[in-house]
């Protein structure tokens, strides 16, 4: 575990360059560091002027090789890592090699060979009762923190923004109804021999192959984000591994869950779609790039969204006029 | 005890006299085979039909692994027969869906249930047969177009595609609005009647277990495998309906204008998961627990010793079989259920860890004090020990809601169930098939090739499914055809693994044809004094009607 | 052996009327589980009252009510809440309202499914009047805007698994009633 952490470190240095916000968190100056980067972004997206984060690898992403869980960003996932790492690995690691170690203890000793007389005892009723008790023991000391954690993740603080998911056949939209009320669709980015010479390819800046979408959700650091889920056609699951969170898209019903990435944690975290939902099931990224909270108003007016609380001026619009006729809905 | 006089007035109507009437009587071949009613034949048919399911699941994992042995889609479009991506990725979901469904309905219930239960459970209570022949052959016949049902739905269209690619789990709304085509169609009417069959079977076996026990015989002295197979008999009486039920629901969801999981009539996808758990969690137990039994029988048998903790063995599955019925839910954490019920399903869950801790540690005592000899199913029961205590412990880490989180759907599960069948219920079939396969067939397999086959296997499950954790925790999804290329170091030496393991099965298989005609000859009890049931008090194989006289137990 | 066969009889009656016992419990697990949500809560299903038994206490306690509005892919209509977000007081009566416009050249009749988030606070959160309790039905271009009357039970404050949640979201789907169906 150590060893791997080393890895990813040096891994995270060498591509620091890169994440030029994380030194420098105002908008201003990311905006003016940016540029020089990644000029490749810029020419892609001529229509929108914000700059997209360059994902770092061994962060918010799978490491090749690696054998525990991507490094966690929110406190819920440090607290569920620390839980699985810290408690639950080394006990089942224990418990498993204690029985491997029994089997060979007895393989050993008991062997014909060593042992040509089988004793006859098959009751004991101390060593049962130990062996009944020792397990509800360790599960009531398993089951303390799992039942905290559970409490924790269902006790939000307050949500400074609320960001609607939808699963689709086979792409993500997602909705800022906090912001205007504008909508990003988002979509695998295709290798360059899978498009046309004119259509949009993946770039490393856009991150790995299969997990690089041409939209990503762009979410403030330090903010408390509410995700509500739901789905136009089959259930779908959106999960960002990095923040251990996974929620099902069901039609017809709303989900929530939440995360809070904190504000020196910028960067862009994926997943990808967790429940089968047809033959393009692997092919539904998500990515999530955070970033700071002045760079994100940067990126809502791009989109045609306010900042404010208050729908944007078409949606206004549209919404301001009393309709002309009620429906008297029905009392029970 | 093993007499056996003729019973010929059982035979008067069926047959020409010119015939002896002993026990050792087989009918005419197509009698015998097609039509048969002896328990031993019936078991025999269930053996054969679940290798040859087994085969054709087996190679479905065999392509599934050499997809994705590197990254990016090597060999959908070939196998699909199209240049259309979408029909090529849609057959991806129809060898998962097959392989799953194959595996569990077709593979290891028919072999542990319908092979084993039905050659030893009435031997080993010192019955004659089954209570009901006939439909006990009903049973086995059933499974010939349920299979035929399966295999044939991935030659009609399933939507994208040809073939059912809904996963075993056969979701809502993707098995009904999402896959327009026969081909679901055919897969749910398959499943009815591997569940009536199966129905039919859990009523033979209790009411053979309840009443057709020799003298003495009582439920406490029992067999452990008897035990486990009348405790899967009731989880099958109690599951297999509500899946008939929440499958018909689909049917007419899919083509009647039903909406009970369509939320646009007011129904809930969320029922049928539900339900799909409420039967789908006690399955998992339908194919372990008899395994269960026949570790018990192995362990017992070649420690020289009785089973340590007999009534907690015996209870300790009864516990297990009730538990199970009240943690359904613990698969579906992430569909967005409150707290206070992830609480409830966590702590449920973990309960199950209590009954399966005092079985993994009654065996460890069973062989405790023993004189151990390590023939090939003994290899295979110790082999079951270890790696469904590995794949048990990361079933602790699951049932905790708040960890699932990051591990529901991820390889995590994968490597998880296939610890717990691949190399638990499996392992155990293989113990059973050693164990027996003398009493069976007259004739002893190649020890040699039986432990080559054991420790091949051993490695290349272990390089397969064990990388898989790594996979999960990192949060490598389930059901995909391609995966991001930080993925492609742990599943290149996952497809190594199988590549090893089906090393092991070609030995197996040339070990059970070459023992099948030119093994050695055995007698009744070729085990020694270790085997202490009623099984060895028979010739091998035993005779066509065993038991005309009925053993007495002290 | 088909001789002893009668004394089975009473065992195989018992076992076989346990899997006829299932499998109506299957079929029943339908009404059961909607009753099993409405009574409960289970999954966010909301609570329904009648404007007389409703006579609530108003607390101090403030949250936040966030609607959030879906319409199936393809049937035509736009669907939101006039308002995204609303501040209530636990315990005291709102109302909100909803506006709805069929976009197509044609009468569709819809029907919305609904579900409140988190979960746990379906139990409480309880509806006076909804335009989901009925079917709705829209002439083409028609704009009609749909109240919903709704309070927080205080009840929310003294239970441990809510008394934290700062915001409840009430959600509705409309989905198109197929035509043989509508009943009005």
């Amino acid at each position: 575990m150590k060893i791997l952490k080393t890895i990813m470190m040096a891994a995270a240095l060498v591509a620091a360059p890169a994440i030029a916000q994380e030194t420098a968190p105002t908008a201003a100056v990311s905006a003016s560091a940016a540029p020089a980067a990644v000029p490749a972004a810029a020419a892609d997206a001529p229509a929108s002027s914000f700059q997209h984060a360059v994902p770092v690898p061994g962060i918010g992403q799978p490491i090749s090789g690696a054998l525990g869980t991507q490094p966690q960003v929110t406190d819920i996932g440090n607290e569920a890592e620390f839980m699985h790492n810290k408690i639950l690995l080394p006990l089942i690691t224990v418990i498993s090699l204690f029985v491997l170690g029994l089997l060979l203890f007895v393989m050993a000793r008991f062997r014909a060979a060593a042992n040509p007389v089988p004793s006859k005892t098959s009751h004991n009723t101390l060593i049962e009762i130990v062996w009944t008790l020792l397990p509800v023991l360790i599960l009531v000391g398993i089951a303390v923190p799992s039942i905290r954690l559970l409490a924790h993740q269902f006790n939000p603080p307050k949500a400074d923004l609320t960001v609607k998911v939808i699963g689709n056949q086979w792409y993500w939209t997602y909705q800022y109804p906090d912001n205007g009320d504008f909508e990003v669709v988002s979509n695998l980015l295709k290798e360059k021999d899978q498009v046309g010479p004119k259509d949009r390819a993946r770039t490393d800046d856009d991150g790995p192959r299969l997990l690089a979408v041409d939209e990503r959700m762009v979410v403030p650091a330090g903010a408390v984000v509410k995700i509500i889920t739901t789905s136009n056609d089959v259930i779908h699951s959106f999960a960002v591994p990095a923040f251990w969170i996974k929620m099902d898209a069901v039609p017809g019903r709303l989900n929530e869950t939440w995360f809070k990435v904190p504000a020196n944690k910028t960067g862009v975290y994926f997943g990808q779609c967790s429940e089968l939902c047809g033959a393009r099931h692997g092919f539904m990224p998500i990515a999530v790039e955070v970033v700071p909270p002045a760079r994100f108003a940067e990126w809502v007016k791009t989109k045609g969204g306010t900042m404010s609380g208050k729908p944007a001026p078409a949606a206004t619009a549209a919404a301001a006029p009393a309709a002309p006729t009620a429906k008297p809905a029905t009392a029970s | 005890m093993t007499d056996t006089t003729a019973n010929a007035l059982h035979f008067q109507g069926d047959h020409a006299h010119e015939h002896h009437h002993d026990a050792d009587h087989k009918p005419a071949f197509f009698q015998r085979w097609f039509m048969s009613t002896n328990h031993k034949d019936i078991g025999t048919l269930y053996l054969i039909f679940a290798i040859f399911a087994g085969i054709i699941g087996g190679a479905i994992s065999g392509l599934m692994r050499l997809e994705l042995a590197e990254p990016g889609i090597q060999y959908l479009p070939l196998w699909a027969g199209t240049t259309n991506l979408d029909t090529a990725l849609h057959m991806w979901n129809v060898l998962i869906t097959a392989h799953g469904l194959i595996m569990v309905f077709f593979m290891v219930m028919p072999a542990i249930i319908g092979g084993f239960g039905n050659w030893f459970v009435p031997i080993m209570i010192g019955a004659p047969d089954m209570a009901f022949p006939r439909m006990n052959n009903v049973s086995f016949w059933l499974m010939i177009p349920a299979f035929t049902l399966l295999l044939g739905s991935t030659f009609v269209s399933g939507g994208t595609g040809n073939g059912a690619g809904t996963g075993w789990t056969v979701y809502a709304p993707l098995s009904t609005s999402g896959s327009p085509g026969p081909a679901v169609d055919m897969a749910i009417l398959s499943l009815h009647l591997a569940g009536a069959s199966s129905i039919l079977g859990a009523i033979n076996f209790i009411t053979t277990i309840f009443n057709m026990r020799a003298p003495g015989m009582t439920l406490h002295k029992m067999p452990l495998f008897v035990w486990s197979v009348l405790v899967t008999a009731f989880l099958l009486l109690l599951a297999l309906p509500v899946l008939a039920a929440a499958i018909t629901m689909l049917l007419t969801d899919r083509n009647f204008g039903t909406t009970f999981y369509d939320a646009s009539g007011g129904g809930d996808p969320e029922l049928y998961q539900h339900l799909f758990w409420f039967f789908g969690h006690p399955e998992v137990y339908i194919m372990i627990l008899p395994g269960f039994g026949i570790v018990s029988q192995v362990i017992s048998t070649f420690s020289k010793k009785p089973v340590f903790g007999y009534l907690g063995m015996a209870y300790a599955m009864v516990a297990i079989g009730v538990v199970g019925f009240v943690v359904w839910a613990h698969h579906m954490y992430t569909t967005g259920m409150s707290v206070n019920t992830k609480m409830y399903f966590t702590a449920a869950t973990m309960v199950i860890a209590v009954p399966t801790g005092i079985k993994i540690f009654s065996w460890i005592a069973t062989m405790w004090g023993g004189s151990l000899s390590f023939k090939t199913p003994m290899l295979w029961a110790m082999g079951f020990i270890f790696m469904f205590t590995v794949g048990g412990v990361t079933g602790v880490v699951l049932s905790n809601g708040g960890i699932d989180d990051v591990v529901q759907d991820t390889y995590y599960v994968v490597a998880h169930l296939h610890y717990v069948l691949s190399l638990g219920a499996v392992f155990s079939l293989f113990a059973g098939f050693y164990y027996w396969f003398g009493k069976m067939t007259g004739r002893q397999y190649n020890e040699l090739l039986g432990q080559l086959h054991f420790w091949i296997f051993f490695v290349g499950v272990n390089v397969m499914f064990f990388p898989m954790h790594f996979l999960g925790l990192e949060g490598m999804p389930r059901r995909i055809p391609d995966y991001p290329d930080a993925f492609a170091y742990w599943n290149h030496i996952a497809t190594n693994g199988y590549f090893m393991m089906a090393v092991g099965m070609v030995i197996f298989f040339i070990n059970v044809f070459w023992s099948m005609f030119a093994g050695p000859k055995v007698e009744g009890n070729y085990w020694g004094e270790g085997a202490t049931t009623l099984e060895w008090t028979l010739s091998s194989p035993p005779p066509y009607h065993q038991f005309e006289t009925l053993p007495r137990i002290d | 052996m088909v001789a002893v066969q009668p004394r089975y009889n009473r065992t195989v009656i018992a076992v076989a009327l346990l899997p006829l016992a299932m499998l109506m419990l299957g079929f029943a697990a339908v009404p059961l589980y909607r009753a099993f949500c409405q009574s409960t809560g289970f999954g966010g299903t909301t609570q329904r009252a009648s404007a007389l038994s409703a006579p609530v206490s108003v607390t101090g306690k403030l949250m936040n009510v966030r609607f959030d509005a879906n319409v199936a892919p393809g049937m035509g209509w736009t669907f939101r809440p006039e308002k995204n977000v609303v501040k209530i007081a636990v315990g005291a009566r709102n109302m909100a309202w909803f506006e709805a416009i069929n976009n197509t050249d044609h009468v569709i009749t819809g029907n919305a499914t609904f579900n409140v988030t988190p979960g746990q606070s379906g139990q409480y959160f309880t509806k006076i009047q909804c335009f989901c309790f009925t079917e709705q039905t829209l002439k083409p271009g028609e704009r009609v805007r749909m109240p919903v009357i709704f309070y927080v039970d205080p009840k929310l404050i003294d239970d441990p698994d809510t008394r934290d949640i700062s915001e409840i979201t009430l959600s509705y789907t409309f989905f198109p009633v197929a035509a043989g169906k509508a009943s009005s």
